[in-house]
């Protein structure tokens, strides 16, 4: 659905995109994940023939993509980082303005703008302005205009920032739902749950740069298996904790008087054999965890820092 | 036109742009109303059962030639009337006398007349209206001379009519009231103010500007339709702005503008484009913050209205006497100077060369405008 070859855009002497190659697929959700200033807005920007790029090509439903590109314009949701909507029309007028620069015949229209307002949850507020709304009923609103139209591509930057769980679940399982009804999803973000709950692929992006591509679990791989264990255990003793940090595969070690952590570069029989050491010794244990790699473990493999803000 | 619609209604919805380009000068008319036309028509005339003349002095050199004798023959005229001229040997028994409280004020009678007061009082303020207005006068006379030789007689007998404080003399147009181009220049200025809305209308198209921009970019409706449209539901809203402050000035103050409403409407119509079109620029050459941009547009309206005589009427000739070209380049002083050449000389040349001005920076400014607008990549949002 989209293909981005040798990217390179630079504002001045930074370059903000270092010869980026992405392939997007149809009927995927494709998280672009990364920190602020990573280049994920100004990629998307490129994509939507908003910037100009000093070399690649960006190629869209098959072809390149220009600002004159209107008919595949058509076919393309855009919800933007900040809310973009008028503070002096209602909730409707504004999903209605927005809605009609896609569609232009008016029945469809009509029917189109009802579903974005139930979808959304917006039913009630339909003819309040902007200002009387919540933040998480503004980005609820930003949403709709940008999706009202029913595009083949949607394409999200960072939707969710500053909005309240519930928001922010209701957000993710709606893009989750118009996945399913067929649309390709694009969804920057840099909070990696997120990516991680609902994305079916995703691009680690920074500095410009894209370092992996692959699903949830193709990532966890690229990296050494790795797993962290969690055991609420009072007063070890010097001897005792040098016995765990002799176990096979243990990485490092922590210990508070309470709760000892200990990372193992294997993900497997680790807990068996950290209980059976305090089985064997007879050392009394409350709580146990057990943690997998998270996409955050990846970042910090790839790039050698973690996920910043 | 459902684009048109909604720009309509988010425009009228808008009450900080409109605030200034309605309410304002709707308030500025009325404050003009009754500083100094209340004053020079009604005001003066209900007064006049109790009116005493002003204690005044006039010290004259004999210099000043030409000019100078026109203004010995004002104060003459004036004496016993409005002024009552006292006679002191010395410009230091004058001053004396001014210092004491004996007289108001000293005319100075030269080839630019001049005053002196002590302090500040209802009298020395007639007295400076008094001077204003004969300076405004000696001026319309200098430009009737200059373009209308043959109505010169007319205009020296609407000098003397001063003496009455109600000038109404026929010279082709309706009205020779001098503090009617205060008026036209805050018609002119209103016109400007269309700038306002233009400036907030450049920001939610522009997606280097705004995140309203960038939705608005990536729509598959063409910059062009959105650019006419959003001018064209500007243009015509502030057009209604225009308009209103035309029929309150004219019906709701009752001042005799002296242009048929239709001429006027043209010329308005051609201001609001030229406003509109000025905001526009504004609001798309740099990327500055809205509020920054709004003070701009305080300058931008204000500062040649200032320069068209709304602060101070004679302005206008001043800047026609040393730097034309600028009364020529000022969008504000050509509105003014149109509204002007029909009401006192129903001059449809000097109407027509204006309005040919006018229509040329309007296609000048639409054209920049448009240009700026249209930009569809950027380097950086």
């Amino acid at each position: 659905m989209i293909q981005i070859e040798n990217l390179v855009k630079r504002y001045g002497e930074l370059v903000a995109l270092d010869h980026l190659n992405l392939e997007i697929r149809e009927g995927e959700i494709f998280g672009l994940l990364g920190p602020n200033g990573s280049g994920k807005t100004t990629l998307i920007n490129c994509i939507l023939a908003l910037l100009k790029f000093e070399k690649g090509t960006v190629t869209v439903l098959g072809q390149q993509m220009k600002p004159t590109s209107y008919q595949i314009k058509r076919q393309i949701g855009v919800v933007m980082q900040e809310v973009a909507v008028f503070d002096q029309m209602s909730v409707k007028e504004n999903i209605d303005y927005f809605c009609g620069l896609y569609v232009k015949e008016k029945i469809r229209r009509e029917q189109l703008v009802e579903e974005a307002i139930d979808f959304v949850g917006l039913r009630s507020h339909e003819h309040m302005r902007p200002k009387k709304l919540s933040g998480g009923l503004l980005r609820r609103l930003n949403i709709a205009c940008g999706v009202a139209h029913k595009p083949r591509l949607i394409i999200l930057d960072e939707p969710t920032v500053a909005v309240d769980p519930q928001t922010r679940n209701k957000i993710l399982e709606g893009i989750q739902q118009m996945n399913r009804e067929g649309s390709t999803i694009i969804y920057t973000s840099h909070y990696m749950e997120e990516v991680e709950q609902i994305c079916t692929r995703i691009a680690i992006i920074d500095h410009g740069r894209v370092l992996a591509t692959g699903t949830n679990e193709e990532l966890k791989l690229m990296i050494k298996p790795r797993e962290n264990i969690s055991v609420q255990a009072i007063a070890l003793d010097e001897a005792q904790l040098a016995d765990i940090r002799s176990l096979p595969h243990v990485l490092d070690m922590g210990y508070d008087e309470q709760n000892l952590r200990v990372r193992f570069n294997s993900d497997e029989h680790n807990l068996i054999q950290l209980l059976n050491y305090f089985k064997d010794k007879r050392i009394p244990f409350g709580r146990v965890f057990s943690e997998r790699p998270t996409l955050n473990d990846v970042f910090l493999e790839i790039t050698g820092t973690a996920l910043r803000d | 036109m459902r684009l048109f619609k909604y720009r309509f209604l988010q425009t009228v919805r808008d009450r900080a742009p409109l605030f200034w380009a309605l309410l304002f000068p709707l308030i500025m008319a009325t404050f003009f109303y009754l500083s100094f036309w209340s004053m020079s028509s009604d005001g003066l005339g209900d007064g006049e059962a109790t009116w005493s003349a002003v204690p005044v002095a006039v010290h004259d050199p004999g210099a000043g030639g030409q000019d100078a004798a026109y203004f010995r023959e004002f104060l003459r005229q004036m004496d016993r009337d409005l002024l009552d001229i006292r006679a002191y040997d010395t410009e230091a028994e004058k001053l004396a006398a001014l210092a004491d409280d004996h007289i108001t004020g000293v005319f100075y009678v030269d080839a630019e007349p001049s005053l002196k007061v002590s302090r500040q009082s209802i009298n020395a303020s007639v007295l400076q209206s008094l001077l204003d207005a004969y300076t405004r006068n000696a001026d319309i006379l200098r430009s009737v001379m200059r373009d209308h030789p043959e109505k010169v007689a007319s205009a020296a007998l609407a000098i003397s009519a001063q003496r009455d404080h109600i000038v109404d003399v026929d010279l082709g147009g309706k009205t020779m009231n001098p503090n009617i181009a205060y008026f036209f220049a805050l018609i002119a200025y209103t016109c400007l103010s269309g700038a306002y809305m233009g400036v907030s209308a450049s920001f939610q198209g522009q997606a280097n500007l705004s995140a309203l921009g960038s939705r608005r970019s990536v729509t598959p409706t063409s910059k062009l339709r959105l650019v006419l449209t959003d001018l064209a539901a500007l243009v015509i809203i502030h057009f209604f702005n225009i308009m209103v402050l035309t029929l309150y000035i004219r019906y709701a103050l009752q001042i005799p503008l002296g242009i048929p409403m239709a001429r006027i409407a043209q010329i308005n119509l051609m201001g609001s484009v030229v406003g509109v079109s000025i905001g526009i620029i504004l609001g798309c050459t740099s990327k500055a913050g809205m509020g920054m941009k709004m003070g701009l547009c305080v300058l931008a309206s204000l500062f040649p209205a200032f320069l068209a005589g709304l602060m101070y009427a004679g302005m206008k000739n001043i800047i026609e006497q040393h730097a034309p070209i600028v009364n020529r380049l000022n969008p504000a002083a050509v509105l003014a100077d149109t509204y002007y050449s029909l009401s006192v000389f129903d001059d449809m040349a000097r109407f027509h060369r204006n309005m040919l001005i006018l229509l040329a920076m309007s296609a000048i400014l639409v054209t920049v405008a448009f240009v700026q607008l249209r930009r569809e990549r950027y380097d950086s949002i």
